[in-house]
């Protein structure tokens, strides 16, 4: 912002509000004609808009008055040259828009983060012509890609990084691919409305209580045999399970992996209960119990979890982690 | 508001390429400019890129701030005016420079772009050649080139840029073309031309010194093209009339202003003979002076251009530009039969004591001769029998040149005669006045014209004999009759040709000349030349019945509309993903057979299961084709692709 005020700031609100509301209803009309996409769009010549950029206008200016000064010196190089540049500007037109006419945009899934970390959707874009793309860069209001360039048949992968506030679905309401190919005169973009979502965890609780004490299932203190006494068979390795319950002379034998299982009511476990965090604001719970999941990740204890409505048994490993996570960053407080 | 002055090596990938964009649009400039401008350029452009490849901090705003106004006053100071192409180039370049100097982003690199693309065209105001068409091809290739690498950085190679920026020109060409031929010329400018001051006029200067030493006689430089409509005239008769001189005094003559301004000051002119039809292309020369065969009798010029007395055709504003004129010459005609005495005594009239002893020469030898027109026999006798010589180095003369020149030195140029002649024939009452033109030319076999070169400018006189009236008398053919014969350019080619002793190949080289100024004759009339009565015929001849601006900018549209859908066409075909091999196409008609829509992912292996659980295909029909179909598709199996094409067609 310049430190010289403007002398009118109702003015400038006023025009930049005219301006945006412009903008907003354009691309209402765009979302209209163009519904929304599915997962891989390809993006056709009616869907692609163009407009020149300043330097384009300024391109303009130069040319008309180029033609002007052959007018006048009845100079015909001249005239040659100022044809030649609005020829070539009518083709950089064109080459601006194919530079986007055909390439397929599919959204690549985003990692999930914790709520106030920044997510970053993954968009794939691919040339399935065969000729390069230039200078192609995707965007949001907020924030933009690299700019990068695809060889034919290449596909590469744009990221697009928002910021989280609030755990739950983080969704890409609309997007945009753009490029300023060749010269930068035009500017041509398209608008994308994928349901491009991504998950945000709760915030990480910076000062979490300490975990619950490790307990038996019918809430007693754990032993330190931690369970294990009733060994009832083996069955099939499923991600997740404790390396420690891994049979590990049987996989020597075998070469198969295969998960001891334990019978008897004793199995030992860590519980992180939503109802037993009394006293905290609900999404403060849930920051405690995400804290708790990711320190207990880290150490490779099992956990369970109980929240109003789910359980998930105690466990091991990163699918159960995830299935936990999601269930909180999820979960409706209203429900419980 | 102080910004960060360092550069961080950034522009590294583009710099280079917009400083060649900037020399390479600067260099047709650089004869013309100042050399201290050149260098300041070039010293400014070195500076930024070793800034740049160091990572330096640019110089400050104070010291740019003092450069540009030293440069602005430096522009000044040579130029004493800023307008015209010579100081707007010049300022162009010190614009350029200093830009270069305070460029750090993107933005700054357009701005230098701009500037070189104005260069270009400053360049082609200041001149028009065969060979300004292809350099500014390349410049403006260049100029793209140094675009694209703009933001293209390091993810192109300079080739891509330089591969994309050729294909981009290929495709405006023949927009640009097209435009060209349509877009209505006009013929009166918007605003007034400035004259380039700094353009020295070429061609015959308006006064004549016998004794300065003439540089024109050393050109090979074109001064106009002529076609003629019949055959061209023998070479004795080929003297084209330029500017007529009537004062002198005592060592120079000047053109003079005839006493009274009465239409009947215009001589008559009384044609015989047959007409000479034919059509001059000038050179430009930023004088006034327009040359016809003597003696011109019709003409068709521009409103600015008219008949002055003595016969001259004359432009009322400098000619800047190449001009065609078409025109009608009588070589036989009497011209001014009526001279008042008024006008008697003032073409006669020498300085007082000037040239003693030509003046008794004079006397003596027209008491001898006994009339006047025995008188100039007898003169161009002397000249041709005593030891008088035809040379292009003549001694110097000092005062009273003309006694001098025929008593002492007796060497000289056309003009040194001519001086001379006229001083003996005013010494006596007979009244003479100069011509300063060009005799001769040489007739190019390939273009059929005539070429007259700056070498042939030439001066001859004109002498008053009572009811001949006007009578041209060239006493130079009396001293070196060749220098009529063959022209002057001729001479001089021989002694080029002796110089650099390669008589063997001069034919060649002969050939070669006349093939080069043919091109550039075509060059002339038809692209430079292209102008608002080239443009009907061009039209007429395109069938458009009465060319009309309206006319013409319509069918430009239409035109350029065409054209741009067509490459629009190209562009959408060239981009097309290239077409699906032909197992996929037979593929996916086994598809649309089956009424199934395979999922995303689904595999050809997948889908025939769920094809085969409808029932609707046999399902060894099913197996083949999706065996021959993965071979084909996978595997690159021609034999594959044979039974896939027969097993869809007996689907079907």
């Amino acid at each position: 912002m310049s430190s010289i005020p403007w002398p009118f700031p109702e003015a400038r609100g006023y025009l930049s509000g005219l301006s945006r509301r412009g903008r907003d209803r354009v691309r209402r009309w765009a979302r209209r004609r163009q519904g929304a996409d599915p997962s891989t769009a390809t993006l056709t010549p009616g869907r692609v808009y163009i407009l020149p950029t300043g330097v384009g206008l300024v391109f303009g200016l130069m040319t008309f008055a180029m033609l002007l000064g052959a007018m006048n010196y009845n100079n015909n190089l001249s005239f040659v040259l100022t044809f030649i540049l609005i020829g070539v500007g009518f083709v950089a037109m064109h080459q601006c828009q194919r530079n986007l006419v055909g390439l397929d945009v599919t959204f690549a899934g985003a990692e999930p983060v914790f709520a106030g970390q920044a997510i970053r959707y993954r968009v794939a874009v691919t040339n399935n012509s065969k000729h390069m793309r230039y200078g192609l860069r995707l965007y949001t209001d907020t924030a933009g890609s690299d700019v990068q360039d695809l060889a034919p048949g290449e596909s590469k992968i744009f990221v697009l990084a928002a910021r989280t506030s609030e755990r739950g679905w983080q969704s890409l309401e609309r997007f945009g691919i753009c490029t300023l190919f060749p010269f930068e005169l035009f500017r041509a973009w398209a608008w994308l409305h994928m349901d491009a979502r991504g998950l945000a965890y709760p915030a990480l609780a910076d000062d979490a209580p300490p975990p619950p004490p490790t307990m038996t299932a019918h809430g007693h203190r754990q032993h330190d045999a931690r369970g294990e006494e009733d060994f009832a068979g083996l069955r099939k390795y499923h991600e997740g399970d404790s390396p420690r319950h891994v049979a590990w002379k049987a996989f020597a034998r075998s070469g198969q992996m295969l998960s001891k299982q334990f019978a008897g009511a004793d199995t030992s476990s860590q519980w992180f209960d939503y109802e037993q965090l009394q006293g905290l604001h609900p999404e403060q719970r849930l920051s405690v119990l995400t804290r708790w999941i990711v320190d207990a990740d880290r150490t490779l204890e099992d956990y369970g979890l109980r929240i109003p409505g789910a359980e998930f048994p105690p466990a091991h490993g990163d699918t159960h982690r995830r299935r936990c996570l999601e269930a909180l960053a999820l979960f409706d407080p209203g429900s419980a | 508001m102080a910004r960060p002055r360092g550069t961080d090596g950034s522009l590294l990938a583009s710099l280079p390429w917009t400083l060649a964009a900037l020399l390479v649009s600067i260099a047709p400039h650089i004869p013309f400019l100042p050399p201290w401008i050149t260098a300041a350029f070039l010293a400014c452009a070195g500076w930024r890129y070793h800034v740049e490849r160091k990572r330096l901090a640019l110089p400050s705003a104070w010291l740019r701030a003092a450069l540009a106004l030293g440069c602005f006053l430096g522009v000044l100071a040579t130029y004493s005016s800023i307008s015209g192409v010579g100081p707007g180039s010049a300022l162009l370049t010190i614009m350029a420079a200093l830009k270069l100097l305070e460029t750090r982003r993107r933005r700054d690199q357009f701005v230098l772009l701009f500037l070189s693309i104005f260069l270009v065209m400053s360049s082609l105001l200041r001149e028009q050649y065969l060979w300004s068409l292809p350099y500014m091809l390349v410049s403006i290739l260049v100029i793209m080139t140094a675009w694209l690498r703009m933001p293209a950085g390091e993810r192109q190679s300079p080739r891509q840029s330089f591969a994309t920026g050729a294909r981009l020109l290929a495709y405006a060409a023949p927009l640009a073309i097209v435009m060209w031929l349509f877009f209505p010329r006009i013929s009166t400018p918007f605003w007034a031309v400035p004259i380039d001051t700094s353009r020295a006029a070429s061609g015959l200067s308006d006064t004549m010194s016998p004794g300065d030493i003439s540089s024109l006689s050393l050109s090979d430089a074109v001064a106009f093209r002529v076609s003629f409509a019949g055959p061209v005239p023998e070479p004795r008769d080929r003297y084209w009339r330029g500017l007529v001189l009537t004062r002198f005094n005592g060592r120079t003559w000047t053109g003079g202003r005839q006493p009274g301004r009465d239409p009947g000051a215009r001589d008559q002119i009384e044609a015989r003979g047959d007409p000479i039809e034919y059509q001059v292309t000038m050179e430009p020369t930023q004088q006034q002076w327009i040359f016809a065969l003597d003696m011109p009798t019709e003409w068709s010029l521009p409103r600015t251009y008219f008949m002055a007395p003595h016969q001259q055709l004359a432009s009322s504003v400098p000619i800047d530009q190449r001009i065609a004129y078409e025109m009608t010459s009588h070589t036989d005609y009497v011209v001014g039969r009526e001279l008042r005495d008024l006008y008697r005594d003032w073409y006669s009239s020498l300085p007082p004591d000037s040239n003693p002893r030509t003046a008794n020469l004079a006397r003596v030898m027209r008491r001898a001769a006994g009339s006047d027109t025995a008188f100039v026999e007898a003169v161009l006798t002397k000249l041709h029998e005593e030891e008088y010589f035809y040379t292009l180095e003549p001694p110097p003369l000092g005062s009273n040149p003309v006694d001098r020149f025929l008593f002492d030195t007796r060497r000289g140029l056309c003009e040194h005669y001519a001086s001379a002649f006229a001083v003996l024939m005013r010494s006596v009452g007979i009244p003479t006045r100069i011509v300063l033109g060009y005799q001769g030319g040489e007739v190019n076999p390939l273009g059929g014209h005539l070429i007259v070169r700056q070498s042939d400018a030439h001066a001859w006189t004109e002498v008053w004999l009572g009811d001949a009236g006007w009578v041209r008398v060239d006493p130079t053919a009396a001293v070196a009759p060749e220098r009529v014969e063959i022209g002057a350019s001729d001479a001089a080619f021989e002694r080029v040709r002796e110089g650099w002793g390669f008589s063997a190949s001069s034919r060649l080289v002969q050939q070669f000349t006349m093939a080069w100024d043919a091109i550039n004759a075509r060059w002339n009339d038809w692209v430079l030349g292209y102008g608002p009565d080239t443009q009907n015929a061009l039209m007429k001849w395109f069938g458009m019945h009465e060319p009309t601006w309206r006319k013409m900018l319509l069918t430009l549209v239409i035109l350029v509309i065409g054209l741009i859908g067509a490459i629009s066409l190209i562009l959408m075909f060239r981009y097309q993903p290239p077409e699906k091999d032909e197992a996929a196409q037979l593929y996916a008609r086994f598809v649309a057979r089956t009424g199934l829509e395979p999922h995303t992912g689904e595999t050809a292996r997948l889908f025939s299961r769920r094809v085969r659980r409808t029932g609707a295909i046999p399902a060894d029909t099913i197996d083949t084709i999706t065996d021959a179909y993965m071979d084909a598709r996978y595997g690159g199996n021609d034999d594959a692709r044979v039974r896939l094409r027969q097993a869809v067609r007996t689907m079907t």
